[in-house]
């Protein structure tokens, strides 16, 4: 049984349908990415997951509770950041964290936490006072703060410098270690590459796709370049006859082969048979990004349109 | 850990010491507000002030001096008419514009102890006013207790009411946190000015001072006045009040939304 299950959500918004027919199971201890462009129904998904709105269809499970009916008790075991919540102004990092701990019977080290997100030398500051990075790593801090056995993160990593982002991935995977179940709202590609075990597709409020990062760009079956110099002449012929190969184009000083499914190996496995020595092999594989394009027919950082 | 557990052994709901712990946020908001700490004390202190110093003497109603029937009353009226008609709507509306309530709505902690945690806070700051307020006019203007003084408590914490349907009313109508600071202002001088804010109802044209007086801020003036004094409290000013609490309390909760 996963740990959160949506099955077949609709909302609509006026003439809008925000979220169409969305199916999303969501395993023990797993990141799953929610991926898409603005618009595109991910944050209204969550928002239904999270029990903030009721779907005009569909029933939703979330460690075994019914989001909209067990509210109460959904709340001590499911943390949630929402993107550009802000909070008491005045309110320094410290008093805020201490505040939100309070809500919740068990729950982690306020000073602890503020450590692991790295803002111990900024606890004594005001909220308004905070980067947009350091008020981000607060609301993930306060997502946290309850000890939740699952958390939905809204874009997580937006406004923080690569080093922050960095840190906050391997919180996450710490996080995941520890048993926590983790749905991430993204539409950062490297974050979602890098961490989510797999990934949902959303495009005009429709699941399109869901798999392993690794799976939906071999999915795409997109073209994949391999790049190499051979010492003396060398002969396409041997390249061109294998059916995962599309084109050998020989030039100057290298050879590049594109093509498709196992094109690395296939390839080298004929340089072998051939007695050619290949040199600076470079293999150039098409990513979610191009993944997402092909999925989707647009790229992630245009919005959707209503 | 299965995901049966959820169901038993959490118990939704949130400490006791989520309260003290809101209650101590709100405190620490309203204090750093700087503007909305000094206007409830210090605007009534004020008038409280310039009416004692240019306005001694005149006539007695009751063996009371002006100064009780009228200042007095005013005063406090001011102190509850500012913390309810302005500040309480400003934060509300600043916690709806930056989502406040939406974020607590994903804790355990209801949104709506947020706004019980403001009234408390609102509570004591009217308290504090009070205090200040009749200090300085029993030491420096000579002002004694209310003849009637439960009357007097009762008809204040009605208006205290009051002015927080009010309040609640503008929170719940204002589009944006600017506009709630802009309708409240202009609100509490409305009801200000025809309740005898800038002098007192009887140098008024008729209509106005009648207009002034079926509104809660000059009811609530008169009905303290009369407690002060020890007059029988007349029942329009009571129905006044309490027609505000209904009119603008049912708009509120009809109105009113989370995010």
């Amino acid at each position: 049984m996963p740990a959160i299950a949506a099955h077949g959500l609709r909302k609509r918004y006026g003439d809008t349908l925000a979220v169409d027919e969305v199916t999303l199971d969501i395993e023990e201890q797993e990141i799953y990415g929610i991926l898409g462009r603005n618009g595109a129904g991910k944050t209204t998904s969550v928002e239904i997951i999270a029990g903030l709105r009721r779907p005009d269809e569909g029933t939703v499970n979330v460690l075994g509770l019914d989001p909209w009916r067990d509210r109460a008790r959904l709340r001590t075991v499911l943390g949630v950041q929402l993107q550009n919540a802000a909070l008491h102004s005045s309110l320094t990092v410290r008093e805020m964290v201490r505040l939100y701990r309070s809500f919740h019977r068990d729950g982690a080290d306020p000073d602890g936490l503020i450590e692991q997100v790295g803002l111990t030398a900024k606890r004594d500051v005001r909220f308004e006072n905070l980067s947009g990075g350091q008020a981000q790593r607060l609301s993930i801090a306060l997502a946290l703060v309850g000890r939740p056995r699952a958390v939905i993160l809204d874009e997580l990593t937006t406004g923080l410098d690569p080093e922050a982002r960095r840190q906050m991935w391997a919180m996450l995977e710490g996080l995941r270690e520890s048993g926590v179940t983790i749905i991430l709202v993204s539409h950062q590609m490297e974050e979602v590459e890098r961490l989510c075990d797999r990934v949902a597709v959303i495009d005009r409020g429709r699941v399109l796709a869901v798999d392993t990062p690794d799976d939906l760009v071999k999915r795409a079956d997109l073209d994949q370049v391999v790049r190499f110099r051979t010492a003396g002449a060398f002969d396409p012929a041997v390249l061109e006859s294998l059916d995962e190969v599309d084109a050998v184009t020989v030039g100057e000083d290298e050879v590049v082969v594109t093509g498709r499914g196992e094109l690395l190996q296939t390839v080298a496995t004929a340089l072998v048979r051939a007695d050619v020595v290949a040199l600076d092999t470079r293999f150039q594989r098409a990513g979610l990004e191009d993944a997402f394009l092909a999925l989707t027919g647009s790229p992630i950082d245009t919005d959707q349109e209503q | 850990m299965t995901a049966q557990t959820a169901q038993t052994a959490a118990n939704p709901r949130p400490p006791l010491r989520a309260w003290t712990a809101l209650i101590g946020a709100e405190t620490r908001s309203v204090v750093r507000d700087t503007a909305g700490l000094l206007i409830p004390l210090g605007m009534p202190l004020l008038i409280l002030v310039m009416n004692g110093v240019t306005n001694r003497g005149g006539g007695e109603i009751n063996g009371h001096s002006v100064f009780e029937v009228y200042v007095v009353p005013l005063v406090l009226t001011i102190v509850v008419a500012t913390i309810g008609v302005i500040n309480m709507p400003s934060f509300l509306a600043t916690y709806r514009r930056y989502k406040i309530l939406r974020r607590l709505a994903v804790t355990p902690a209801h949104p709506a102890m947020i706004l019980v945690a403001q009234v408390a806070v609102s509570i004591m700051q009217t308290l504090l006013g009070v205090a200040i307020g009749l200090s300085v006019a029993m030491i420096a203007f000579d002002v004694g207790l209310p003849e009637r003084p439960w009357t007097a408590l009762g008809v204040f914490a009605l208006a205290a009411f009051a002015m927080y349907a009010v309040g609640m009313l503008v929170a719940a109508i204002a589009p944006t946190a600017n506009a709630a600071v802009a309708i409240g202002l202009t609100l509490f001088f409305a009801l200000g000015a025809t309740g005898g804010m800038f002098g007192p109802t009887d140098a008024m044209p008729e209509p106005l001072a009648a207009v002034g007086e079926a509104l809660p801020f000059g009811a609530a003036v008169q009905a303290i006045g009369a407690a002060w004094v020890g007059f029988d409290q007349e029942p329009a000013h009571l129905i006044a009040l309490g027609a505000a609490i209904v009119v603008s309390g049912a708009v509120a909760v009809k109105w009113f939304r989370w995010d």
